[in-house]
């Protein structure tokens, strides 16, 4: 038997007619050839990398973003610590026995006790 | 196409040649990839990633202001500054920016130092502060560097020195609580392993990122309250003015809790100035690792035994005569005239050591200290009121003193008869506190404590420590209803009218002879005093207990005229 292949799509239901079937035949009129193929895929995969590559990218800039965020965290964190050492320096009591305002103060004159 | 090359033709060299090149390669590929693969990998990580250990802050140490817990020890971020004098291109202006804003931090020799210029790291700077470093970084001077560091800030300087310790250069706790609680202080270290950029700054690719959080040490909240400290620290250097004594301590304790709320000690350091201190003794908290014999102190925590075991009353009598004899030793009271028939009562109040040898007797057949009375003694002493053994108090560098069991052949009469008085027993201040309270307090042993509670993580709620009694029914409440009347009676009977009204205040004298190369000279002796208050006898007992010890080398201290007045001082 002998057999001929052709270049274009052709369904075995072609032959075929009946009613109410898809008789829509296909045919592209571009040629792609090994080489575009290749071409092709390698493109394919040359954007594929780039979007790889934009979104480490973007990654890495929110790193950047929050090593920003992580030293503002620390600095405020100082800050805060400071404060609290200055706090704990200025209610110490040999600075408020030292006060002006403890300095004003005066003993009172007369002592009386509640008795129960 | 099938090549043909015939053999020794050259375009066969070159093929051989370049098969040979081509194994070469591949030979040489394999060792690097498959057989080093391992070495290699690890070579790549060293460069790509970087490990940051994100250092753990130290607990904090709160003390108390009345109900609300105050910070006494607190971290501080300060700087190193550095210079890489190689990199430095103004090192005048280096200098004057040092000096200028650094001060007395800044080094001495500055400009030596950045004339080194082999050296690719001088230190110019110590202890910065974020401010100060802040504005030498705004200089923009080239070849300066930062280095941070946490560092131990003591707000209230001197205050409860020994208490609180220091922690040393390798951030390690020494003395006090620092040392005691130091793993519970310390945290854990976090740590941060990640591919970094040039600029150190982690990134998130990669697969063997690490990111594990610091863990900060646990805060610690002391029961020492600020201002009783301060107010005995306070009365305590007075009185050591007063009575020229070089050394002295003070205890304040809740007798209902066993919770202290001051601790002084004289000499004293400022912790964070421990490395200007020139004797070590300075660190040493007397109160807790300082055994000494407690002399007459110790005559309540007899009567008390004496009045549990129903052997004596308050009021019941004995035959006085300035001395008592035992075995093949004569005992002598320090107060002589005193003699006849007498209550054990009278005996409190002149503190005579006859009265108390009688107890001991007493508590055996009556005229003798017998192995059953020795029993007794050791039971209440050591077993109960827990002398001679560590209270266990969170403190570091605790003594446990000496108690002699009558077992010990040690253990005999005369020694027992010396113990009924306060000597031949070495005990801690703490463990005379501690028993001090269980007579008064209606009988419950607290085991002393220096922690008050805790507080949550972000430092805002505070839930106080409920007391632990250790031991109840130590004594009866009888027996600590007569013995703190006896207490109160005593200091009455000498020294009324100098308690303000309103106060139920009672106390016993004590001055110990001291051992010098095994034994007792005359030339130096320890004053101590032992007393209570509080607003009333009947609500439920005192609110404090004071003692007070003041010793010197080469000086007779005395309990009534030296330890006394500080007690008075705190107490009123």
């Amino acid at each position: 038997m002998s057999y001929q292949r052709t270049t274009q799509f052709s369904s075995r239901r072609a032959g075929n007619w009946n009613r109410n079937q898809n008789t829509t035949r296909f045919a592209s009129p571009v040629k792609l050839g090994p080489v575009t193929h290749t071409v092709l895929v390698a493109l394919m995969i040359t954007v594929l990398g780039l979007i790889y590559l934009t979104q480490a990218t973007r990654a890495t800039s929110y790193d950047y973003e929050a090593q920003k965020i992580d030293s503002k965290i620390a600095d405020l964190t100082t800050r805060k610590t400071d404060l609290e050492v200055e706090n704990a320096r200025l209610t110490a009591l040999e600075n408020v026995q030292n006060s002006s305002v403890a300095k004003a103060m005066t003993h009172p004159t007369q002592t009386d006790y509640v008795q129960e | 196409m099938q090549l043909d090359l015939k053999k020794g033709s050259r375009p066969r060299i070159l093929a051989t040649a370049t098969l040979v090149i081509m194994a070469v390669f591949i030979v040489r590929l394999f060792y690097l990839q498959i057989i080093r693969h391992d070495y290699y990998v690890s070579e790549a990580k060293k460069e790509q990633l970087k490990q940051l250990v994100i250092p753990a802050q130290r607990g904090e140490i709160y003390a108390m202001d009345g109900g609300t817990p105050v910070k006494m020890v607190l971290n501080e971020t300060v700087y190193t500054v550095f210079a890489d004098p190689k990199v430095v291109d103004k090192a005048q202006d280096v200098i004057d920016l040092v000096h200028k804003v650094a001060g007395g931090n800044a080094r001495p020799n500055l400009s030596t130092l950045l004339n080194q210029k082999e050296s690719r790291y001088q230190i110019l700077a110590t202890k910065v502060t974020r401010k100060q470093a802040e504005l030498m970084k705004n200089a923009h001077l080239k070849g300066l560097g930062f280095q941070q560091e946490s560092q131990r800030v003591y707000p209230e300087g001197q205050l409860a020195a020994q208490t609180l310790g220091f922690v040393n250069a390798e951030g390690k706790g020494q003395y006090g609580i620092e040392e005691a609680l130091d793993d519970h202080l310390t945290g854990t270290d976090g740590l941060l392993q990640s591919v970094t950029d040039v600029s150190n700054v982690p990134l998130t690719i990669g697969d063997n990122n690490i990111n594990q959080p610091a863990k900060n040490g646990q805060n610690v909240i002391m029961t020492v309250d600020r201002n009783i400290q301060a107010y005995t620290e306070k009365a305590l250097a007075d009185g050591l003015k007063k009575s020229h004594a070089s050394n002295g301590s003070v205890m304040v304790m809740d007798p209902q809790s066993g919770k202290v709320v001051a601790m002084a000690n004289a000499p004293t350091f400022n912790p964070a100035e421990y490395n200007k201190v020139q004797d070590a003794a300075a660190f040493n908290n007397a109160t807790i690792s300082a055994p000494y014999e407690p002399g007459s102190d110790v005559k309540t925590l007899t009567m008390a035994t004496g009045l549990d075991k129903g052997v004596v009353a308050p009021d019941s009598t004995y035959n006085n005569t300035d001395s008592i004899k035992i075995e093949d030793r004569t005992i002598s009271n320090a107060t002589k005239g005193q003699t006849g028939n007498i209550t054990f009562q009278h005996a409190l109040n002149y503190s005579l050591n006859t009265g108390f040898v009688t107890v001991a007797e007493r508590l055996g057949d009556g005229q003798n200290i017998t192995l059953g009375a020795r029993n007794t003694m050791y039971d209440y002493f050591h077993n109960k009121f827990g002398l001679g053994e560590l209270t266990g108090i969170e403190l570091a560098n605790e003594s446990k003193g000496t108690v002699i069991p009558p077992t010990d052949a040690d253990g005999g009469a005369v020694r027992y008869s010396n113990m009924a008085f306060g000597q031949g027993l070495d005990v801690t201040m703490v463990q005379v506190c501690a028993a001090f309270s269980t007579i008064l307090n209606g009988g419950t042993y607290y085991k002393p404590t220096v922690l008050g509670g805790t507080m949550s993580d972000d430092g805002g709620t505070f839930t106080p420590a409920a007391p632990k009694p250790a031991r109840q029914q130590v004594v009866s409440a009888a027996t600590s209803d007569k013995i703190r009347v006896m207490i109160h009676d005593a200091r009455s009977a000498f020294y009324a009218g100098k308690d303000k009204p309103g106060y139920y205040i009672g106390g016993k004298t004590g001055t110990s002879q001291t051992i010098e190369n095994g034994h007792y000279v005359d030339n130096q002796t320890v004053g101590t005093y032992l007393g209570f208050g509080g607003d009333s006898n009947s609500s439920g007992g005192p609110k404090y207990v004071i003692m007070v010890q003041v010793s010197g080398k080469g000086m007779n201290l005395a309990g009534n005229t030296d330890a006394m007045p500080i007690f008075t001082d705190i107490s009123n």
